[in-house]
């Protein structure tokens, strides 16, 4: 499978801020999701991927170094960064006349049919529209070009539950329709990730704590719930991270059949992705 | 090029919602120019506002983070100054010509119902066109690059300290020129003999070395 992102030691500095050495890659056929806190380096990572904040380190997409090539690797990508679009003050006809000059490939009669599909009115000004609205037509915005690689920063925040997912279709869809499209996803919303991620990326700090596949994320991790003499019976390599309780401690532990073998302890429950990401950043060693 | 395109036609159908608002604004200047008989500004009133109506799509951009938005697209930040510089330009020039052209309609429709006929100079109303656009033009290669700088509101701000300085320091170099009793016939016969073609090519310069500032100022900033 080849790598549609590929980033080595990129860094970038800030005044209050640094993302120290990151280095990961998107697959082919692959969803990566980003998680972490606010203000821990997912959007930095993402401007840099897309050559937005002059990063250093290497970074290639489709193989491609994005400095040197950004305007012919963008034809290839589709991106949503937050909040920002065209303007509140165009009707989705209008931006279809515009990306028609903007993308070699935008393909008109797929604009129609997503906005055909999404229901969205095509002479109605896009403020007047709901935020689930809004994003569809960035969806639809961002799909009309027959992209490669999508990177979608923070997609599904402040939807309701229904257009979440109706959202997550659509990029299943995406993923499914082409072998050789990837998405990077950075999300809050931890449950989102786990429905559609192959890998799971999390950062803290501006580091990658880990990536790993969602499956072993899931099926290997577990949490321990022991009592204080049976958790200092616990060898420290054994565990990742754990969090005292009034009554009681919660361990993190990363291969769920060694330790049942080794310590013999039976209530290992299967955590979240959210639940092993609070670990990490919020767990104590 | 075609990328160029995609961002003037998105300022283009920003300004769409303004159209309204530029008409009567344009209608309450030919009523100015009617009641006061001073055909020579219409020109000058007509270029400004539509010149300053076109830096209102970085309004526009600025509350849709539209800047952030457009970097993730097939273009180059050089592209996306050059589309506001022809915007600009090509709306302040637009106004100028329809200014010109609307004055020396307005003046002719009075005289044809006016005793006191308005003495309609085809070369002063060129003059005064030309100047005119030298003005507002000097204006909004000042406030390009600020804007770059300090945001669209911001920005503003600055450009009035900056053109109030300009006019500080111009009055102060008036005041000596008269003070020192310098010769400046020579200058005022260049400027009757070479006047439009100078203000011509100070604007060309003016507007390159605006573009200049704002795409450094660009080219290093984040959205």
């Amino acid at each position: 499978m080849k790598e549609n992102i590929e980033l080595i030691n990129v860094s970038k500095e800030y005044k209050d801020f640094k993302l120290d050495n990151i280095n990961f890659t998107v697959k082919e056929g692959t969803i990566v999701g980003l998680i972490g806190e606010n203000g821990v380096g997912k959007t930095t990572t993402i401007k840099s991927i897309l050559n937005m904040n002059n990063p250093k380190g290497s970074i290639k997409v489709f193989g491609k170094d994005i400095k040197k090539y950004e305007k012919e690797v963008k034809e290839e990508i589709g991106t949503l960064l937050d909040d920002s679009y065209l303007s509140e003050y165009l009707t989705a006809k209008q931006i279809n006349f515009i990306m028609k000059d903007m993308y070699k490939k935008w393909d008109e009669n797929k604009y129609n049919s997503y906005l055909k599909e999404f229901k969205l009115p095509s002479n109605k000004l896009i403020k007047e529209f709901s935020s689930g609205m809004k994003m569809k037509l960035k969806i639809a915005t961002i799909l009309s070009h027959n992209p490669k690689l999508l990177i979608l920063d923070e997609p599904t925040s402040g939807l309701d539950p229904i257009v979440r997912n109706e959202i997550l279709d659509i990029f299943r869809k995406y993923i499914e329709e082409d072998e050789s499209r990837s998405i990077l996803i950075s999300s809050h919303i931890t449950t989102d990730l786990e429905h559609i991620a192959d890998y799971i990326i999390l950062i803290k700090d501006g580091k990658i704590i880990f990536n790993l596949p969602v499956t072993s994320l899931l099926e290997e991790y577990g949490i321990l719930r022991c009592t204080e003499e049976e958790f200092k019976n616990i060898d420290e390599e054994d565990y990742i991270n754990y969090k005292k309780e009034k009554y009681s401690y919660n361990v993190l532990i990363n291969d769920k059949d060694k330790f049942k073998n080794k310590y013999n302890l039976k209530t290992i429950d299967k955590p979240t992705i959210e639940d092993i990401m609070l670990f990490y950043i919020k767990g104590d060693k | 090029m075609n990328t160029i395109k995609a961002l003037i036609k998105k300022d283009l159908y920003n300004l769409s919602s303004y159209k309204v608002s530029i008409m009567i604004v344009v209608i309450f200047c030919s009523l100015a120019i009617i009641s006061t008989g001073s055909v020579n500004y219409g020109p000058i009133m007509i270029s400004t506002i539509i010149g300053m109506s076109s830096l209102s799509t970085f309004n526009y951009d600025e509350i849709s983070k539209a800047n952030k938005f457009i970097l993730t697209l097939p273009v180059s930040k050089k592209e996306i100054i050059l589309s506001k510089y022809i915007l600009t330009i090509s709306s302040i020039i637009i106004g100028g010509i329809l200014g010109y052209f609307l004055s020396i309609a307005l003046a002719s429709t009075m005289n044809l119902f006016n005793e006191n006929k308005i003495d309609i100079n085809l070369m002063r109303l060129l003059y005064s066109t030309v100047g005119g656009l030298f003005g507002i033009s000097l204006v909004e290669a000042i406030q390009i690059p600020s804007i770059y700088k300090w945001g669209a509101e911001k920005g503003r701000i600055q450009m009035f300290a900056i053109i109030f300085s300009i006019i500080v320091i111009s009055a102060i170099g008036f005041f000596f020129i008269t003070k020192l009793n310098v010769d400046i016939t020579n200058i005022e016969n260049f400027l009757n003999n070479y006047g439009i073609i100078f203000l011509i090519i100070l604007t060309m310069i003016m507007y390159y070395i605006s573009y200049k500032i704002s795409y450094k100022i660009y080219k290093n900033k984040e959205e």
